[in-house]
């Protein structure tokens, strides 16, 4: 067990960060290109920054919006939140990179992190209710729009049980083991699935926007490749 | 001539050579992506669309119908799931290994129903926490459908009408009728409030050169004596171009080839009088193309100027004099959606109205976030899906003018007036009035005052 353990946290868990944060860098480099020719190819450059700004500042911090269909809303955003600080903030973590970074950063107090922990996992298990009882949500479900919640959600429970050796039911290693398994699963599956959103969500609103700006011969070149120059409407 | 029904509106024969659809739909998808800008959007929404169902709560379709391909991100994924499959590497790596999903004329004609059961109205981009923009997906995916002739007889024949057509309109009223009609007008105005104003036509270095509705000659005449009406007291400089007096543009709702070769004739009828600027009348859809003038023709394009703008200005420089007396009835205002779902023309006639009117009431939600008024999208020139557009489409408007209690609906757009008028028969609203903003500053207008006319 020891042996997986350390293949896991280590070998395992580099391969897999270093995959998210290439498969990021690329797409954050894709979007970012494709925006720079599309402004260039621009008609009409006239972009609405002020415009664009703000939604983009009211989507990433969505306090705004809580009021729109609250319960899942408040799910939603306490499941991001314990998301993003826990994994990044928990004091277990930051000794891990100090180990083998040297790196270390504030930690957050053991008690906000279990309780950010203990949201995760009853906010994962919501989104999966929510989205399967209601009529607007269920017909659209893929599978990943079920499983990633609940990937996330065994990863924050293991966790919460190797923090909390005393509530826990299982053999210590296996839920080290599962807990880092299931972490490393999702740090790949981000650049493969809708969890690109964390890199791709700030640059969204400035792509819809730009999406409106056409080229000033668009129509004509495509009549053009299409041999329709000529065609009578 | 219309075929048989296979769609819930008519289209025209070549829409139906199936066989090779799929293929020629697959081209111009491509031929789009590589000459236009769409594909850095469909790129981020292929990616993170998270399928959260927000979307649905702010349809007004969604939320009469409940049905699921009513979805706005339901209907996305349509378009998403073909690029996904034949323009991502990823895609086509994995149709290669595992199969799964191919484009048949079946998935075609689903989604020629599904992209015209949406206005584009874009109510719901506001709601997509990815920033996912559903409108812009139906915009774009009803001009790949148009190249494979998918489009809804009643808009292409009248771009056919206005592009190749003799009248070069899209209403196809000839030029002698037209002038007939503003000699009509001029008439009009003279019996009825003692003024004389002349429609100029042909005016050369005019400094406005007006493009309405070209349907509003026909069958708006108050808001057409409304804006001669504005231009007279304000001692504005325009004129009419005998070459091209239509600001319509259909092509906004189903093919940029089309938008961007009558966005051209516009700006070029403005360049032959050696007009400074372009006036559009009180028409969403127009507006909003007509602010694609930099894209089509240039930074040194003439500037683009709602009517509504125009007289907002001059009332608020005091150049518009009013009668003491205000119009009594209860007055409430339906933002068209192309004018006002990104906030550029949403205060000019509501401050217009507070003025003009004693009993001006708001319908709730409104400005960015108003309801469309379910014939948006070149919809409402489609007849045969009237019972569509002022039942479940039109239902939230319906229930939001009913809770004003207004006698008047003011809206200044031809689109959302025809579709308002029959939404209010429909729905047992048939004593409501539906005018737009010039029609009633016509009646407030203090001509007397201005210098010229009894008045009324």
């Amino acid at each position: 067990m020891g042996g997986w353990l350390h293949v896991a946290r280590g070998p395992l868990f580099q391969a897999a960060l270093a995959f998210m944060l290439l498969g990021l860098a690329r797409q954050l480099a894709l979007t970012l290109w494709e925006a720079g020719r599309a402004y260039r190819r621009a008609g009409d450059r006239t972009i609405p920054a002020g415009q664009v700004a703000r939604a983009t500042a009211r989507w990433l911090v969505p306090l705004g919006r809580l009021r729109d269909r609250w319960p899942y809303s408040l799910t939603t955003l306490l499941f991001h939140v314990g998301v993003i600080l826990v994994p990044l903030f928990l004091a277990g973590h930051i000794a891990l990179w100090e180990r083998g970074t040297g790196l270390s950063w504030p930690a957050l107090p053991n008690v906000v992190a279990t309780a950010l922990t203990l949201a995760v996992i009853a906010t994962a298990l919501a989104v999966v209710v929510l989205r399967g009882a209601s009529r607007a949500t269920r017909p659209l479900g893929r599978f990943q729009d079920y499983a990633l919640p609940l990937i996330v959600g065994v990863a924050f429970a293991s966790g919460f049980l190797v923090m909390h050796p005393a509530w826990n039911p299982f053999p210590a290693d296996p839920t080290m083991l599962l807990h880092i398994l299931t972490a490393d699963l999702v740090l790949v599956l981000v650049p493969l699935t809708k969890l690109s959103h964390m890199i791709l969500l700030p640059l969204t609103q400035l792509v819809s926007e730009l999406a409106w700006h056409f080229p000033p011969d668009a129509g004509s070149r495509v009549a053009a490749t299409l041999g329709k120059e000529n065609e009578p409407i | 001539m219309a075929t048989p029904k296979r769609y819930s509106y008519h289209v025209e024969a070549a829409a139906l050579e199936t066989g090779d659809r799929p293929r020629r739909f697959l081209e111009a998808f491509a031929a789009i992506l590589q000459h236009g800008s769409y594909a850095v959007a469909l790129d981020s929404y292929a990616r993170m669309s998270a399928k959260c169902g927000r979307c649905a709560t702010d349809c007004q379709l969604y939320a009469a119908t409940g049905a699921p391909e009513d979805i706005p991100c339901h209907r996305s994924e349509l378009l998403l799931r073909v690029y996904r499959r034949y323009f991502t590497p990823s895609g086509v790596l994995k149709a290669r290994m595992f199969g799964g999903f191919e484009l048949t004329d079946a998935y075609l004609d689903e989604m020629a129903e599904a992209y015209y059961r949406c206005t584009a109205c874009r109510r719901c981009k506001a709601s997509c926490p990815m920033g996912i923009d559903h409108g812009l997906m139906t915009h774009l995916a009803r001009w790949v459908l148009a190249e494979v002739g998918i489009i809804p007889r009643a808009l292409l024949v009248s771009v056919r009408e206005q592009l190749d057509g003799k009248s070069g309109n899209t209403s196809a009223i000839p030029l002698p009728a037209l002038k007939d009609t503003c000699e009509f007008l001029t008439e009009e105005l003279h019996d009825i409030y003692d003024v004389d104003i002349e429609y100029p036509f042909d005016v050369e270095g005019a400094e406005y050169v007006f493009f309405p509705a070209v349907s509003d000659y026909i069958m708006e005449a108050d808001t057409l004596m409304g804006n001669a009406a504005v231009m007279h007291v304000t001692d504005g400089s325009w004129t009419i171009g005998t070459g091209n007096y239509d600001g319509i543009n259909y092509g906004l709702f189903y093919s940029d080839r089309m938008m961007e070769r009558i966005v051209r004739r516009v700006v070029g009828e403005v360049r032959r009088l050696r007009g400074r600027k372009i006036l559009i009348g009180e028409c969403g859809h127009a507006t909003r193309s007509a602010w694609y003038v930099p894209t089509f023709a240039g930074p040194d394009a003439p500037p683009v100027v709602n009517c509504l703008e125009y007289a907002w200005d001059m009332l608020e420089a005091g150049r518009i004099p009013l009668k003491a007396e205000r119009i009594p009835e209860r007055v409430t205002y339906h933002d068209p959606c192309n004018i006002a779902r990104v906030g550029r023309i949403t205060e000019q006639p509501r401050e217009i109205l507070k003025a003009i009117c004693a009993d001006y009431v708001e319908m709730t939600p409104n400005r960015t976030h108003n309801y469309c008024c379910g014939g948006g999208g070149g919809t409402v020139s489609i007849d045969e899906i009237r019972a569509f557009r002022t039942g479940p489409m039109g239902m939230r408007k319906a229930e939001q003018i009913r809770a004003t209690g207004a006698q008047i609906v003011v809206s200044p757009c031809a689109n959302c007036k025809k579709q308002l008028r029959e939404l209010c028969q429909d729905n047992d609203l048939g004593d409501v009035e539906v005018v737009g903003v010039h029609d009633l500053l016509l009646r407030a207008i203090d001509f007397p005052a201005a210098g010229n006319g009894k008045g009324g």
